[in-house]
């Protein structure tokens, strides 16, 4: 049995039909089910919901075999687990962001809200540059508006949300998408469970490209 | 609950002693303390960067040790005649994992310095093999060898950054970024096919060797190959060989290790819980002659392990009643621990007592009973 840990909401859902095409399915999820933990009649698969940035913890500490979570998640974690692919989907960018116009004083550290700390920590450090992380939990685009800070560190979809809050994009610091993770110890005591799976998931990667 | 898990584990620290003393290793001490600026010269070795420091009374930073191998290699001595073989049974200080906090954690390893030849390497990698099987249950040692990954970079022509990135995406199997990497890399051809196949390559040792052998493109390649398969032969011929799987994506750091370097894994444990290699490159930092092979166990790894392995309280859970012929009782109990069982004998039956047999005496020997 391959013990799958998806993350709740739209993501999991998309990620869900995916795994059902591959032949994962699970007849359970279909229908509107409160558990958090729901198993298939053959037990070939069960599937854990779990938060977002959960889904990365369960499977390093082996609570799940496999999971797929964002690749932002991931690198806010630092989790150590094997990332086997990037699903292609959920996809945008880490993104520095400022006001309309915005120009940073270089003499100064600078102010960055975020809910990624340690990824914009990394960052900056890469780039020498002094700063004074302000973390939060949501409404990222507030804190400059406010005053609260100079610059944001966050993913960005589409840039409506910035674009209405008069802010705009001024640096990437890298893409993301979904991916496919998987626990360093089921890799070696259940790897005839994890490498079919992850073979019957690249076929459909490459099926799309092609389409 | 928390005795029984240190019992087993005292109980596998014993036979682990055991096993490594009767193949001639002698125990290793050490203080508990090392000068800090050890671990900050060779952080990379270390498996966390944090490290516990204090100042003595000199005014000198210390630091509560974070590793043994460092301080075995330190203290060695300069010049050596064949082989020293050493274990130790050590605490060293490190951040928990999972919090930001400082734990003491219970290490136990093997190292053999000196004149390495093709059986010293085997017999350190038997003693891992059956250090992992001492701890119950299905286990897997991983082995592979840095002459390969190196000897790839190498013969591409990579530079130290280079390196260090495609190996951090090859340790993490994550072969859609390794080539992207490559990619920006702007590695030739001939070379980027083949490094971006090192993320996929691990499996059972005879097919993912043979899937090696068409990457291989110099000396260094082949002689890593040779050496993988040497191991193979040997570990197969004293029957070992069907826990070992070859997976190069296992990589270790370049400036300490070179040659075969291997994990292990136990069922039940989520991570590493064993791991070693050969560091000849540590040995020469120090300025010792000759070369080096170990590994260390992870004994606070094994402790969810070994707490799962049988929930009993006693093997037998055995009955009698005070009236019986004690002389009888006596051997009987006996006899069951001759045969390796736990046995609880008792006259009154406790309470919350979880026997994998319950025994009743009935006169002239113990029979089961519901």
């Amino acid at each position: 049995m391959l013990n799958i840990a998806l993350p709740k909401g739209r993501l999991g859902d998309k990620v869900y039909k995916l795994f059902s095409a591959c032949g994962y399915d699970c007849s359970v999820m279909e229908t509107d089910d409160r558990r958090l933990v729901l198993s298939d009649e053959g037990g070939k698969v069960q599937y854990l919901l779990v938060k977002p940035s959960d889904v990365a913890i369960y499977v390093e500490h082996g609570a799940a075999d496999v999971g797929v979570v964002g690749k932002d998640v991931l690198l806010e974690g630092g989790n150590d687990v094997y990332e086997l692919l990037d699903l292609g989907f959920g996809v945008c960018r880490m993104c520095v962001a400022a006001p309309v116009g915005f120009r940073a004083d270089l003499s100064a550290p600078l102010r960055v809200a975020t809910k990624y700390p340690a990824i914009t920590k990394r960052y900056y450090a890469g780039k020498s540059r002094e700063i004074e992380i302000i973390k939060l939990n949501g409404s990222i685009e507030l804190a400059p508006i406010l005053g609260l800070s100079d610059v944001i560190v966050d993913i960005v979809e589409t840039g409506t949300t910035l674009k209405q809050n008069n802010l705009e994009v001024i640096e990437t610091i890298l893409p993301i998408s979904a991916r496919l993770i998987a626990n360093k110890a089921a890799m070696r005591f259940k790897a005839s469970n994890v490498n079919p799976l992850l073979a019957a998931l690249q076929a459909k990667a490459t099926e799309g490209e092609k389409a | 609950m928390e005795q029984r898990t240190e019992a087993r584990r005292e109980q596998l620290m014993g036979r682990l002693r055991g096993l490594y003393e009767s193949l001639g290793y002698t125990r290793f001490s050490m203080r508990r303390f090392e000068e800090y600026a050890l671990y900050l010269e060779n952080k990379s070795f270390l498996k966390s960067e944090s490290v516990l420091t204090f100042t003595n009374p000199d005014g000198k930073l210390m630091a509560l040790k974070p590793d043994v191998t460092l301080s075995i290699v330190k203290h060695a001595r300069k010049e050596r005649e064949g082989v020293e073989k050493v274990y130790y049974k050590e605490s060293v200080y490190r951040l928990a994992p999972t919090a930001r906090e400082f734990v003491e954690i219970d290490q136990m390893g093997v190292e053999s310095l000196g004149a390495i030849d093709s059986y010293a390497v085997s017999e350190v990698l038997r003693l891992a093999i059956e250090s992992l099987r001492a701890v119950g249950g299905e286990y897997v040692l991983d082995v592979s060898h840095m002459g390969f990954a190196s000897g790839l970079m190498e013969a591409a022509g990579l530079t130290a950054e280079q390196k260090e990135r495609l190996f951090t995406l090859i340790r993490q199997k994550n072969a859609h970024e390794l080539a992207l990497a490559i990619a920006e890399e702007k590695i030739a051809p001939f070379y980027a096919d083949r490094i971006a196949k090192l993320a996929g390559l691990s499996g059972t040792f005879p097919e993912t060797l043979i899937r090696a052998e068409q990457l291989a493109v110099s000396d260094e390649m082949e002689q890593a190959l040779g050496e993988l398969r040497a191991l193979y032969t040997l570990l197969t011929a004293v029957g070992l060989a069907d826990c070992l799987q070859l997976d190069f994506s296992m990589l270790n750091d370049l400036s300490y290790y070179n040659g075969i370097v291997f994990q292990g894994y136990v069922q039940g444990s989520p991570r590493v819980v064993l791991s070693g290699g050969r560091y000849d490159l540590l040995m020469r930092r120090f300025g010792k002659e000759g070369d080096a092979i170990g590994f260390a166990l992870y004994l606070d790894e094994l402790t969810r392990v070994l707490a799962d392995r049988g929930a009993w309280d006693a093997d037998v859970l055995a009955l009698y009643h005070s009236t019986d012929d004690l002389a009888k009782v006596n051997a009987s109990v006996f006899a069951f621990v001759a045969q390796g069982l736990r046995v609880f004998a008792t006259s009154t039956r406790p309470k919350d007592f979880h026997a994998a047999k319950v025994m009743a005496f009935d006169g002239e020997t113990f029979k089961e009973v519901p």
